[in-house]
């Protein structure tokens, strides 16, 4: 699922980053899945369940087909709110009663909302497996989403909203990008809801939003760590196996558009003394076969602390802490990004420098050199990525979610291994945008740069404190 | 401060160690250590779960160890000991690395600079080879130098300059400590930033990067022989140093409250507590650790109860336990509705700390803590690289990597009364300092 936001407080900072993309060097055949177990329950729920017994954990990973996009228009921000709303009291526990069960064993739960998906995911120690399923399946089948909790965490997350526009701005642009760049289309919508969706929201429309969006047709739940299959595949089964279905059908998205042209949406935060900027287009979906060369290619483009990007921008120049691409990876194509922030008076200089890059790109830079680096350094670090239980636990939801065949992992080194110059100048030509096809989004002081981001093209404004991610009237 | 991509806003209630005593006795004799001929300390830990390695080079020093003038030194370093050497140009030690499949990073606090690289187990000994290099041989181009000063100032503006909660933290630091080098930022005052020279960096280098002054962790699919063997042959050969000059200054005993306030453009307003606490080795460590858990770690804890969830004052509430090699702030954080009222979250934080300095807390609540603290030994024992920190905090901060498998005991020991103890000699008004930041017209912030 795409990624996923946290302003939860404003103490958990953080991050701009490289989607750190996984893998390695020798013996293609070190990462393979493990045994696992797939159960498909009447209701439409399916369970994944595989051991791992190095440390006494349990992790798990419940994906729910829906979030964000299924968000009414008027009400960004439904499945976030829904999302944090189960958290606070289900079953025969009130909301402190709840947070008091998992915080005596230690355990954790935490639900949030994606572009397609609402996730619940955790860990607790493996004797606490009964209680860990009991409050799981409190929490999605009997949610208590008492009207006080819905007011206070309402407001709370508008707040939460206001926080990260005082201190993470570089967090924020990718939400205004896939505003522009997807515009009507569902993943335009914002993850985490906006000030005015959410304010928008009754207590009422949320708690029907529950019932047609969530239900054991949607879920899958994925179990990985310190048990004995035979032991928790009847809990798990029993525990979900009489949740109803979702009372709406889950629809999947139309593919979007690619965008033509370049536009920029320039958001005003006048006492802001960088500027954070983002420039995207559509790019592919999960299932997009050609996954090694494009991975290879973006690595080598903005994936790595070498990369093209970074080296201009960070190591070149100066002008940035770092600079970086990625390709959100959906249902559908999500974007491919790329982001960067920089001190006001450099604004222009940097975007122009990024720009550059993406044209080098274009013009057959890549070499044998820089192709064998790219591939050794995306299969050197794929491991890395497949280590721990709940890293199992959402791979293995994944290739669920997304309709995956087990060569997504198994196959993954040999594909790496396979990729040549020519794949690698095919997949440049065919999904990375070109610099005039580009939307940019820039946070900064408008007054310093407004004219200057004219000459990348039209420039629509809207200040940091509007109530939304998109220009009024869109 | 990190040198990649993420800034850690050390804001979280430290991560606790707590393990079952069985299975530690076993991981405790996988370890392997070994001091080098010049002092270089080497631990290796198997961990063959994947075919990569954690490697981890603690060096003792860190903003602790600057002064007027050259504040934010330590942090530089840590970005100038990736531009290049006398056998090797600037960016290569990157280039090189990542060719042979691995990613590096690196951090700096008040007390020690970290480099780390995670690697597939075939580039061991390339990555070796750099690392001695580095160490070695460091080179200072002037070029080199004005770009990545540069890169350093914008990393001040992206996680200080523009998070008006950091710069709250940046002040309230400064405020806390009149005598001690914990009052510098380890980024660094921007005038410093702006004018550190190169014989400033060639001084900090030759002191402080001495191999007497670096511990080594490895953690991984490794042989822990010939592990110490190929760290002899690449590290052994450089010459010890004098190392860090000792820190003698004491903090004076706090005496009344300081208070800060931050004038800015903010939507949210913002308070911070920070008293004075104690430093990592001191033996009452683990009682802190599980008092904070108890006031300060996630939904079910006192204060996120009181002020977030009952009386809505405020939407979250964390803490953090600064313990370096001197003691260090206990801090506290509460972010406010934006129409949020400072005074009145204050008095209830008060009423908060008031309470447990005269009630102690509960035997559930230490329990719960002690749970906490448990799985959360085991969430990081989980990855080559929640071991490798895990050993090498040990062994730095706390003075042996075995104290990490004496944890377990060290928290059973724990008891009500000296958590109640405890509270009540550290969190007094008197020895803190608060932060304000509240939310005033951008005319006013301006001025």
């Amino acid at each position: 699922m795409s990624a996923r936001l946290l302003l939860r407080s404003l103490t958990l900072s953080l991050l701009l980053c490289f989607a750190a993309v996984p893998s390695l060097v020798f013996a293609a055949a070190t990462v393979q899945i493990p045994k696992y177990e797939r159960i498909a329950l009447a209701n439409g729920a399916v369970l994944l369940l595989m051991e791992r017994h190095d440390v006494p954990l349990i992790a798990f990973s419940a994906d729910l087909r829906g979030g964000a996009m299924t968000d009414p228009v008027t009400a960004s921000g439904s499945a976030s709110l829904l999302a944090n709303l189960l958290e606070k009291g289900a079953g025969s526990r009130d909301a402190f009663a709840f947070a008091d069960a998992i915080a005596a064993v230690g355990g954790t739960i935490a639900a949030s909302a994606d572009t397609e998906s609402i996730n619940v995911s955790g860990s607790f120690l493996n004797k606490d497996r009964a209680l860990m399923i009991e409050l799981l399946a409190d929490m999605l089948q009997r949610p208590r989403l008492a009207r006080e909790e819905f007011d206070s965490l309402r407001s709370r997350q508008i707040d939460f909203l206001r926080a990260a526009k005082d201190s993470d701005l570089g967090s924020l642009t990718p939400i205004y990008g896939a505003a522009a760049v997807f515009g009507e289309h569902v993943y335009g919508k914002s993850p985490i809801g906006s000030e005015a969706g959410l304010a928008a929201i009754t207590h009422e429309q949320l708690t029907r939003y529950y019932r047609d969006q969530l239900g054991a047709d949607r879920l899958i739940l994925t179990i990985v760590g310190d048990f004995k299959t035979a032991d928790l595949k009847p809990l798990v089964t029993k525990a979900f196996a009489g949740w109803r279905k979702a009372e709406q059908p889950f629809s999947r998205p139309a593919p979007p558009t690619k965008v033509t042209g370049r536009r920029v949406l320039l958001v005003d935060a006048p006492t802001s003394v960088q500027s954070y900027f983002w420039a995207g287009n559509v790019g592919v979906s999960r299932a997009f076969p050609q996954r090694a060369p494009l991975d290879v290619v973006n690595t080598l483009f903005g994936g790595r602390f070498t990369s093209l990007l970074n080296s201009e921008l960070r190591i070149r120049t100066g002008l940035s802490y770092g600079a970086s691409s990625r390709f959100d990876r959906m249902l559908e194509p999500g974007a491919w990004e790329l982001v960067s922030f920089t001190k006001t008076a450099s604004t222009i200089e940097a975007i122009d420098l990024a720009l550059d890059v993406v044209g080098r790109l274009h013009a057959d830079i890549i070499d044998a050199t820089m192709l064998d680096s790219s591939k050794a350094y995306v299969q050197g670090q794929f491991p890395l990525a497949l280590e721990t239980s709940a890293q199992w636990a959402s791979a293995l939801g994944d290739l669920e979610f997304y309709g995956l065949d087990r060569g997504y992992i198994d196959q993954r080194l040999n594909a790496l291994a396979a990729v040549t110059l020519e794949d690698a100048r095919k997949i440049v030509q065919s999904q990375f945008p070109t610099a005039d096809n580009l939307t940019l989004v820039v946070i900064g002081n408008a007054a310093a740069i407004r004219e200057g981001l004219r000459k990348f093209g039209p420039v629509t404004e809207m200040k940091l404190s509007d109530p939304s991610f998109a220009p009024q009237g869109k | 401060m990190t040198r990649r991509f993420s800034v850690l806003l050390a804001a979280c209630v430290a991560s606790g160690v707590l393990i079952g005593s069985s299975a530690l006795a076993a991981s405790a004799s996988e370890v392997t250590s070994a001091t080098l001929a010049n002092g270089m300390q080497v631990i290796v830990w198997p961990d063959r779960d994947i075919p990569n390695i954690a490697l981890y080079n603690w060096v003792r020093v860190g903003s602790r160890n600057e002064a007027p003038g050259i504040t934010g030194l330590a942090h530089f370093f840590e970005h100038m000991m990736f531009n290049g050497t006398s056998t090797r140009q600037p960016g290569e030690f990157d280039s090189v690395l990542e060719a042979n499949g691995a990613r590096n990073n690196a951090s700096t606090s008040d007390d020690v600079t970290i480099y780390q690289d995670w690697l597939p187990k075939a580039a061991l000994e390339t990555v070796f080879a750099l690392e001695a290099d580095r160490l070695r041989n460091l080179a200072f181009e002037p070029k080199v130098v004005e770009s990545e000063r540069g890169v350093v100032y914008s990393e001040r503006r992206n996680s200080v300059d523009d998070n008006p909660s950091s710069r709250l933290q940046e002040q309230v630091q400064a405020a806390a400590f009149t005598a001690h080098p914990y009052g510098i930022p380890t980024i660094g005052w921007p005038a410093d930033i702006e004018s550190w020279k190169i014989d400033d960096l060639k001084e900090f280098f030759q002191r402080n990067y001495a191999p007497n002054n670096c511990t080594l962790v490895l953690v991984g699919d490794l042989e822990p022989q010939a592990t110490i063997a190929l760290a002899r042959k690449y590290f052994e050969a450089i010459p010890a140093r004098e190392g860090p000059k000792p820190i003698v200054t004491k903090e004076p005993v706090q005496a009344g409250e300081r208070r800060v306030t931050l004038l800015t453009d903010a939507q949210t307003p913002v308070v911070q507590f920070a008293y004075h606490g104690m430093a990592s080795a001191d033996p009452r460590a683990p009682t802190l650790e599980l008092l904070m858990r108890i006031l300060a770690d996630g939904d079910a804890s006192r204060l996120h109860r009181a002020l977030v969830e009952e009386q809505k004052l405020a939407i979250s509430a964390d803490g953090y336990v600064q313990a370096g090699f001197d003691p260090g702030l206990v801090w506290f954080y509460l972010s406010l509705p934006a129409d949020g009222d400072v005074a009145a979250a204050e008095k209830s934080f008060d009423a908060q700390i008031e309470t447990v300095r005269r009630d102690g807390v509960t035997k559930a609540e230490l329990a719960r803590a002690r749970n906490q603290a448990l799985a959360d030994f085991w969430r990081g024992q989980a990855t080559i690289d929640g071991k490798a920190d895990a050993l090498g905090r040990y062994a730095v901060m706390k003075g042996d990597y075995r104290k990490l498998f004496d944890a377990p005991q060290a928290y059973e020991r724990v008891t009500l009364d000296e958590i109640k103890k405890l509270a009540g000699e550290l969190l007094q008004s008197a020895f803190r300092t608060v932060g304000v930041l509240p939310v005033v017209a951008t005319a006013e912030a301006k001025q």
